[in-house]
Protein backbone atom coordinates (compact mmCIF):
# COMPACT_ATOMS: atom_id res chain seq x y z
CA UNK A 1 0.00 0.00 0.00
CA UNK A 2 2.67 2.47 1.03
CA UNK A 3 4.85 1.52 -2.00
CA UNK A 4 2.12 2.26 -4.54
CA UNK A 5 1.42 5.60 -2.90
CA UNK A 6 5.05 6.62 -3.05
CA UNK A 7 5.28 5.67 -6.75
CA UNK A 8 2.04 7.48 -7.65
CA UNK A 9 3.37 11.06 -7.88
CA UNK A 10 6.39 10.79 -10.14
CA UNK A 11 4.89 11.65 -13.57
CA UNK A 12 5.79 15.24 -14.43
CA UNK A 13 3.20 17.33 -16.19
CA UNK A 14 5.32 20.47 -16.04
CA UNK A 15 9.06 20.63 -16.53
CA UNK A 16 11.28 21.59 -13.63
CA UNK A 17 12.53 25.17 -14.19
CA UNK A 18 16.00 23.78 -14.86
CA UNK A 19 14.69 21.62 -17.71
CA UNK A 20 12.63 24.22 -19.50
CA UNK A 21 13.30 25.06 -23.14
CA UNK A 22 15.93 27.75 -22.75
CA UNK A 23 15.64 30.34 -25.49
CA UNK A 24 19.13 31.72 -24.83
CA UNK A 25 20.85 28.37 -25.21
CA UNK A 26 18.84 27.50 -28.31
CA UNK A 27 19.63 30.88 -29.87
CA UNK A 28 23.34 30.31 -29.37
CA UNK A 29 23.15 26.88 -31.03
CA UNK A 30 21.31 28.35 -33.98
CA UNK A 31 23.75 31.25 -34.28
CA UNK A 32 26.81 28.97 -34.30
CA UNK A 33 25.38 26.69 -36.93
CA UNK A 34 24.30 29.52 -39.20
CA UNK A 35 27.69 31.24 -38.89
CA UNK A 36 29.60 28.05 -39.60
CA UNK A 37 27.59 26.88 -42.54
CA UNK A 38 26.73 30.14 -44.24
CA UNK A 39 29.86 32.30 -44.05
CA UNK A 40 31.00 33.13 -47.52
CA UNK A 41 28.18 31.20 -49.17
CA UNK A 42 26.56 32.73 -52.24
CA UNK A 43 22.89 32.32 -53.06
CA UNK A 44 22.70 29.53 -55.62
CA UNK A 45 19.16 28.49 -56.60
CA UNK A 46 20.20 24.90 -57.21
CA UNK A 47 21.99 24.37 -53.93
CA UNK A 48 19.66 26.30 -51.68
CA UNK A 49 17.04 23.57 -51.20
CA UNK A 50 19.60 21.06 -49.93
CA UNK A 51 21.38 23.75 -47.92
CA UNK A 52 18.25 24.85 -46.10
CA UNK A 53 17.21 21.27 -45.39
CA UNK A 54 20.63 20.40 -44.04
CA UNK A 55 20.65 23.52 -41.87
CA UNK A 56 17.27 22.62 -40.42
CA UNK A 57 18.45 19.08 -39.71
CA UNK A 58 21.72 20.21 -38.12
CA UNK A 59 19.95 22.70 -35.88
CA UNK A 60 17.42 20.08 -34.84
CA UNK A 61 20.14 17.53 -34.11
CA UNK A 62 22.16 20.03 -32.11
CA UNK A 63 19.10 20.91 -30.03
CA UNK A 64 18.40 17.23 -29.45
CA UNK A 65 21.99 16.79 -28.36
CA UNK A 66 21.76 19.69 -25.92
CA UNK A 67 19.01 17.63 -24.35
CA UNK A 68 15.66 19.32 -23.81
CA UNK A 69 13.98 16.36 -22.24
CA UNK A 70 10.33 15.64 -23.23
CA UNK A 71 10.29 18.52 -25.66
CA UNK A 72 9.07 18.20 -29.23
CA UNK A 73 11.18 20.39 -31.51
CA UNK A 74 10.29 22.24 -34.69
CA UNK A 75 12.98 24.07 -36.61
CA UNK A 76 12.15 26.28 -39.57
CA UNK A 77 14.86 27.74 -41.80
CA UNK A 78 14.18 30.35 -44.48
CA UNK A 79 16.91 31.38 -46.92
CA UNK A 80 16.35 34.21 -49.36
CA UNK A 81 18.37 36.04 -51.96
CA UNK A 82 19.37 39.61 -51.15
CA UNK A 83 18.05 41.83 -53.88
CA UNK A 84 16.76 44.73 -51.93
CA UNK A 85 13.24 43.30 -51.72
CA UNK A 86 11.10 43.68 -48.64
CA UNK A 87 10.42 40.57 -46.57
CA UNK A 88 8.49 40.15 -43.34
CA UNK A 89 8.17 36.98 -41.28
CA UNK A 90 5.78 36.58 -38.34
CA UNK A 91 4.80 33.67 -36.13
CA UNK A 92 2.05 33.10 -33.57
CA UNK A 93 1.63 30.08 -31.39
CA UNK A 94 -1.29 28.54 -29.59
CA UNK A 95 0.42 26.68 -26.75
CA UNK A 96 1.12 26.62 -23.07
CA UNK A 97 3.24 29.70 -22.43
CA UNK A 98 4.51 28.31 -19.17
CA UNK A 99 6.22 25.28 -20.69
CA UNK A 100 6.75 26.10 -24.37
CA UNK A 101 9.08 28.59 -25.97
CA UNK A 102 10.99 29.49 -29.10
CA UNK A 103 14.31 30.94 -30.24
CA UNK A 104 15.26 32.62 -33.49
CA UNK A 105 18.28 34.09 -35.19
CA UNK A 106 19.01 35.94 -38.43
CA UNK A 107 22.15 35.73 -40.51
CA UNK A 108 22.88 38.05 -43.43
CA UNK A 109 25.68 38.37 -45.90
CA UNK A 110 25.94 40.16 -49.21
CA UNK A 111 24.08 37.66 -51.31
CA UNK A 112 21.64 35.98 -48.96
CA UNK A 113 19.78 36.27 -45.70
CA UNK A 114 18.74 33.40 -43.48
CA UNK A 115 16.16 33.24 -40.69
CA UNK A 116 16.08 30.22 -38.42
CA UNK A 117 13.39 29.66 -35.78
CA UNK A 118 13.29 26.79 -33.31
CA UNK A 119 10.14 26.03 -31.30
CA UNK A 120 10.09 23.75 -28.26
CA UNK A 121 6.76 22.25 -27.20
CA UNK A 122 6.46 20.19 -24.03
CA UNK A 123 4.94 16.74 -24.35
CA UNK A 124 2.73 16.18 -21.31
CA UNK B 1 -14.88 2.93 -27.74
CA UNK B 2 -13.67 6.18 -26.40
CA UNK B 3 -10.20 5.70 -27.87
CA UNK B 4 -11.45 5.04 -31.41
CA UNK B 5 -13.59 8.12 -31.37
CA UNK B 6 -10.75 10.28 -30.21
CA UNK B 7 -8.30 8.85 -32.76
CA UNK B 8 -10.49 9.96 -35.66
CA UNK B 9 -11.22 13.40 -34.37
CA UNK B 10 -7.77 14.22 -33.18
CA UNK B 11 -5.55 13.59 -36.17
CA UNK B 12 -3.95 16.55 -37.91
CA UNK B 13 -6.11 16.97 -41.03
CA UNK B 14 -4.01 18.71 -43.65
CA UNK B 15 -6.88 19.57 -46.02
CA UNK B 16 -8.97 21.23 -43.42
CA UNK B 17 -6.08 23.30 -42.14
CA UNK B 18 -5.00 24.24 -45.63
CA UNK B 19 -8.46 25.55 -46.53
CA UNK B 20 -8.61 27.56 -43.31
CA UNK B 21 -5.26 29.14 -44.13
CA UNK B 22 -6.22 29.96 -47.73
CA UNK B 23 -9.38 31.67 -46.60
CA UNK B 24 -7.49 33.71 -44.00
CA UNK B 25 -4.90 34.95 -46.48
CA UNK B 26 -7.51 35.84 -49.09
CA UNK B 27 -9.46 37.71 -46.49
CA UNK B 28 -6.57 39.72 -45.12
CA UNK B 29 -4.36 40.56 -48.11
CA UNK B 30 -6.57 39.48 -51.04
CA UNK B 31 -6.33 42.32 -53.51
CA UNK B 32 -3.59 44.43 -51.96
CA UNK B 33 -0.33 45.65 -53.42
CA UNK B 34 2.88 45.23 -51.43
CA UNK B 35 3.32 48.23 -49.15
CA UNK B 36 6.26 48.28 -46.81
CA UNK B 37 4.49 50.17 -44.07
CA UNK B 38 1.55 47.80 -43.99
CA UNK B 39 3.38 44.49 -44.14
CA UNK B 40 3.80 44.33 -40.39
CA UNK B 41 0.11 44.58 -39.85
CA UNK B 42 -0.68 42.10 -42.61
CA UNK B 43 1.57 39.36 -41.31
CA UNK B 44 0.16 39.78 -37.80
CA UNK B 45 -3.40 39.72 -39.06
CA UNK B 46 -2.93 36.68 -41.26
CA UNK B 47 -1.30 34.74 -38.49
CA UNK B 48 -3.80 35.75 -35.83
CA UNK B 49 -6.74 35.01 -38.05
CA UNK B 50 -5.39 31.55 -38.92
CA UNK B 51 -4.71 30.80 -35.30
CA UNK B 52 -8.14 31.84 -34.11
CA UNK B 53 -9.83 29.70 -36.79
CA UNK B 54 -7.63 26.75 -35.87
CA UNK B 55 -8.36 27.04 -32.19
CA UNK B 56 -12.08 27.09 -33.00
CA UNK B 57 -11.72 23.56 -34.36
CA UNK B 58 -11.53 22.52 -30.73
CA UNK B 59 -8.97 19.76 -31.26
CA UNK B 60 -6.44 18.91 -28.56
CA UNK B 61 -3.55 20.45 -30.48
CA UNK B 62 -0.93 23.10 -29.90
CA UNK B 63 -0.39 25.16 -33.04
CA UNK B 64 2.52 27.14 -34.43
CA UNK B 65 1.73 29.33 -37.43
CA UNK B 66 4.43 31.24 -39.32
CA UNK B 67 3.87 33.60 -42.22
CA UNK B 68 6.40 35.09 -44.64
CA UNK B 69 5.40 37.90 -46.97
CA UNK B 70 7.87 38.79 -49.68
CA UNK B 71 7.75 41.46 -52.35
CA UNK B 72 8.00 40.19 -55.92
CA UNK B 73 11.39 41.30 -57.03
CA UNK B 74 12.86 38.39 -58.92
CA UNK B 75 14.65 37.16 -55.81
CA UNK B 76 14.51 33.55 -54.69
CA UNK B 77 13.29 32.27 -51.34
CA UNK B 78 13.55 28.80 -49.84
CA UNK B 79 11.96 27.55 -46.64
CA UNK B 80 12.74 24.23 -44.95
CA UNK B 81 11.74 22.73 -41.64
CA UNK B 82 12.91 19.82 -39.58
CA UNK B 83 10.73 18.43 -36.81
CA UNK B 84 11.27 16.12 -33.90
CA UNK B 85 7.82 14.87 -32.97
CA UNK B 86 5.42 11.96 -33.08
CA UNK B 87 4.65 11.18 -36.71
CA UNK B 88 1.41 9.42 -35.96
CA UNK B 89 -0.28 12.34 -34.22
CA UNK B 90 1.51 15.52 -35.32
CA UNK B 91 1.61 17.17 -38.72
CA UNK B 92 2.37 20.28 -40.70
CA UNK B 93 0.90 22.08 -43.65
CA UNK B 94 2.47 24.77 -45.84
CA UNK B 95 0.43 26.99 -48.14
CA UNK B 96 1.94 29.19 -50.84
CA UNK B 97 -0.14 32.10 -52.02
CA UNK B 98 0.68 34.91 -54.42
CA UNK B 99 -0.75 37.88 -56.16
CA UNK B 100 0.77 40.36 -58.64
CA UNK B 101 3.03 42.11 -56.17
CA UNK B 102 3.88 39.68 -53.40
CA UNK B 103 4.32 36.10 -52.26
CA UNK B 104 3.00 34.72 -49.00
CA UNK B 105 4.13 31.43 -47.44
CA UNK B 106 2.25 30.18 -44.40
CA UNK B 107 3.34 27.14 -42.42
CA UNK B 108 1.16 25.55 -39.77
CA UNK B 109 2.55 22.95 -37.37
CA UNK B 110 0.11 21.02 -35.18
CA UNK B 111 1.33 19.06 -32.19
CA UNK B 112 -0.94 16.72 -30.28
CA UNK B 113 -1.15 17.19 -26.58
Amino acid sequence: MARSEAAANTYLIRPNYKHKFKAGVAKECIREILRDQLSGVQYNPEEVPTLSRSLADSIKNKLKYVGFDRYKLIVQVVIGEQRGEGVKMAARCFWDADTDSYAQDIYMNDSLFCVAAAFGVYYY
Amino acid sequence: MDDFHSAEETAFVVDEVSSIVKESVEGVIGGNVYQHNRVNQWTSNVVEHCLSQLSKLGKPFKYIVTCIIMQKNGAGLQSASSCFWDNTTDGSCTVRWENKSMYCIISVFGLAI
